[in-house]
């Protein structure tokens, strides 16, 4: 008799703990679905031809604030550079850490809590960091010039903020890439190996390919990272709302528009934002939704990456 | 598979006629008649060919676990020698200290003689490249690589001749497929990705890539242990057919298997070589008696 009625009651624990564990991932579906529905709602009147096909205008009336050309342009151009910028370093990282490193050398655990470090590193710090950097005068080259004759540079264009969000996203960039060259099982290696390539020729020519959905994953999960930061931009890209440089759609001007200063989406939402420096909520919510349906589909290009990539390799 | 041995002619189906006639193998005579053999009885073959490996005094130890102790033995070239042995027993390690395989485990550490072409593979000064590429392997599981089937063969053979006319890669490419009985099977899907072949079609694309390289010696780590009995019986084919051209090893846990294909039979025990001979002696009449004792199934 004993014994049923503690089987009983582990069943009823076990139903609980079913049960909380249910209700927390469904509490997790609701909370994103709300904030999207909510996103749709207030923005979907926002979005119109008009209002991504316009630059942004400083205003204080909604009607003259304008649209979101050159900030949908400022997220492609941070975006594209941020990555390309660190991708050799993040591979190369990567295939050190996973093919290379043993984990009971001091440099390896060193090089762990760098990262780990690196990468619990709040946002708004890499901009400070990255403006007092940047405005050195040697980093004239990077940015428009400051004061004219002064000794420091502006400190502020689409390069500085490039490289600052590049620093930003690296150490996960790096951690999910590691992942992925690691999940390549070892029977390929020792394949490759027993055909008489070396370790590197094996990488290089096995291991990188086998695993190359993988790090594209990691490509695309970084490149929504750099699209939904604001303070990096906020404070190394100009805190303006427009494109410093004029023309910016023309070819010969890649290099004032890139010394230049700009905004993103994220940095025309807060100077929209009643919540931020701005009175258009409705512009605000509309950039708002332009940018989930940017980060919603290159999660999706992760995930059929990633997916695809497992469906190889398995 | 009917399991007798094909004749001569098909034997030699994909070899070159080079390499089959001028290497004439004045122990050829005991294939054929061979052939009239059945599958249930040991093989029969000339137990006195040159040795192409010869291990002296062999000790080998993973950290401070010993798991060789002094094996001495000599592999016959052209021949199939089969290490058999329970779990545990060493025979896996035995066999990948002839490609030095075992270098990539760090705690890994060995004594005594390997010589292959009368060169101690175990020196400081052994090009590991040129090593494995005269010892190919094939391992348990199928391990392709994810690209296609011609990829696959041209990644190895790129390995050892640098960039080749395209032309000269195809002759290879279908020489080793045609030598590993997979040509006909995957002549029309070559851009095809090797993970959709079947696993006994992977393992022989992997036999083939082995090929590929012109190898003197190819080992198998029980290259069936996860084929279906059809597939199992279809590389042991192959085995026989390969066996020609070149020296092979191959780690089995199947008896019956190792009882169809080898020439020779070494049987290793906790680390020992207990006993080695031709494989009709070792499985008619055994020498020691903890081999009469595994081959009838007592213990492993």
């Amino acid at each position: 008799m004993g014994s049923i009625t503690k089987q009983g009651n582990r069943r009823i624990g076990s139903s609980i703990g079913i049960a909380l564990c249910w209700a927390a991932s469904i509490a997790v579906a609701a909370v994103c679905l709300f904030i999207i529905g909510y996103l749709v709602f207030q923005g979907w009147h926002a979005i119109n031809w008009h209002f991504l096909s316009t630059d942004p205008v400083a205003s204080l009336s909604e009607e003259s604030a304008g649209g979101v050309r050159t900030p949908m342009v400022g997220t492609a151009i941070l975006v594209l550079f941020s990555i390309v910028l660190i991708l050799p370093v993040a591979i190369g990282a990567a295939v050190y850490l996973a093919e290379y490193m043993d984990e009971r050398w001091w440099i390896t655990r060193i090089v762990r809590i760098g990262l780990e470090t690196l990468a619990s590193v709040p946002s708004v710090v890499f901009g400070m960091f990255g403006l007092a950097v940047f405005t050195l005068g040697f980093f004239k080259f990077l940015s428009s010039s400051g004061t004219e004759g002064g000794s420091m540079a502006f400190g502020r264009s689409f390069l500085v903020a490039s490289i600052v969000m590049g620093v930003h996203i690296l150490p996960f960039v790096i951690k999910v890439a590691e992942e992925a060259i690691r999940s390549i099982p070892k029977s390929l290696r020792q394949g490759a190996l027993a055909l008489g390539m070396t370790k590197w020729r094996t990488i290089r020519k096995v291991v990188l390919p086998a695993a190359a959905p993988g790090i594209a994953t990691a490509v695309v999960l970084g490149m929504g990272l750099a699209a939904g930061d604001t303070a990096i931009v906020w404070l190394t890209l100009g805190g303006t709302m427009t494109m410093a440089s004029d023309a910016w759609w023309k070819f010969s001007n890649w290099l004032p528009v890139l010394r230049g200063a700009g905004s993103t989406l994220t940095t025309f939402i807060y100077f929209n934002s009643p919540a931020g420096d701005g009175n258009s909520p409705g512009a605000a919510f509309g950039a708002a939704l332009v940018l989930i349906v940017l980060v919603l589909v290159l999660n999706l290009t992760a995930q059929l990456l990633f997916r695809r990539g497992s469906k190889a390799g398995s | 598979m009917s399991g007798t041995r094909p004749p001569v002619s098909a034997i030699r189906k994909g070899v070159p006629v080079s390499d089959t006639f001028m290497t004439a193998d004045p122990h050829d005579t005991f294939s054929l008649l061979e052939g009239m053999l059945s599958s249930s009885a040991p093989r029969v073959r000339d137990g006195v060919a040159p040795a192409v490996f010869e291990i002296r005094a062999l000790d080998v130890s993973y950290g401070s676990k010993r798991v060789l102790h002094d094996v001495s033995l000599e592999l016959p070239e052209k021949r199939i020698t089969a290490f058999i042995g329970p779990s545990g027993c060493g025979k896996s390690t035995a066999l990948r200290c002839l490609n030095r395989m075992n270098d990539e485990i760090p705690s890994f550490h060995s004594r005594g003689k390997i010589m292959l072409a009368g060169q101690d593979i175990r020196g400081k000064g052994v090009d590991l490249t040129a090593l494995r590429r005269a010892v190919g392997m094939v391992f348990q599981q199928p391990n392709p690589f994810p690209m296609s089937v011609y990829d696959n063969i041209a990644l190895a053979v790129g390995e050892h001749e640098g960039r080749i006319a395209r032309s000269t890669l195809d002759g290879i490419v279908e020489q080793a497929l045609r030598q590993a009985s997979l040509w006909d099977e995957v002549k029309d899907g070559l851009k095809g990705s090797a993970l959709a072949l079947s696993g006994g079609q992977q393992q022989r694309l992997c036999i083939a890539r082995a090929l590929a390289v012109k190898p003197a010696v190819i080992m198998l780590d029980e290259p069936c242990a996860s084929l279906d009995p059809i597939s199992t019986a279809r590389i042991e084919e192959l085995l026989l057919e390969l066996s020609t051209d070149y020296s092979i090893v191959i780690v089995t846990h199947n008896m019956a298997q190792a009882k169809r294909i080898s020439d020779k039979v070494a049987f290793f025990l906790m680390g020992r070589l207990v006993e080695m001979g031709d494989a009709l002696q070792v499985f008619e009449a055994p020498a020691r008696s903890e081999t009469a004792e595994y081959i009838s199934g007592s213990f492993g």
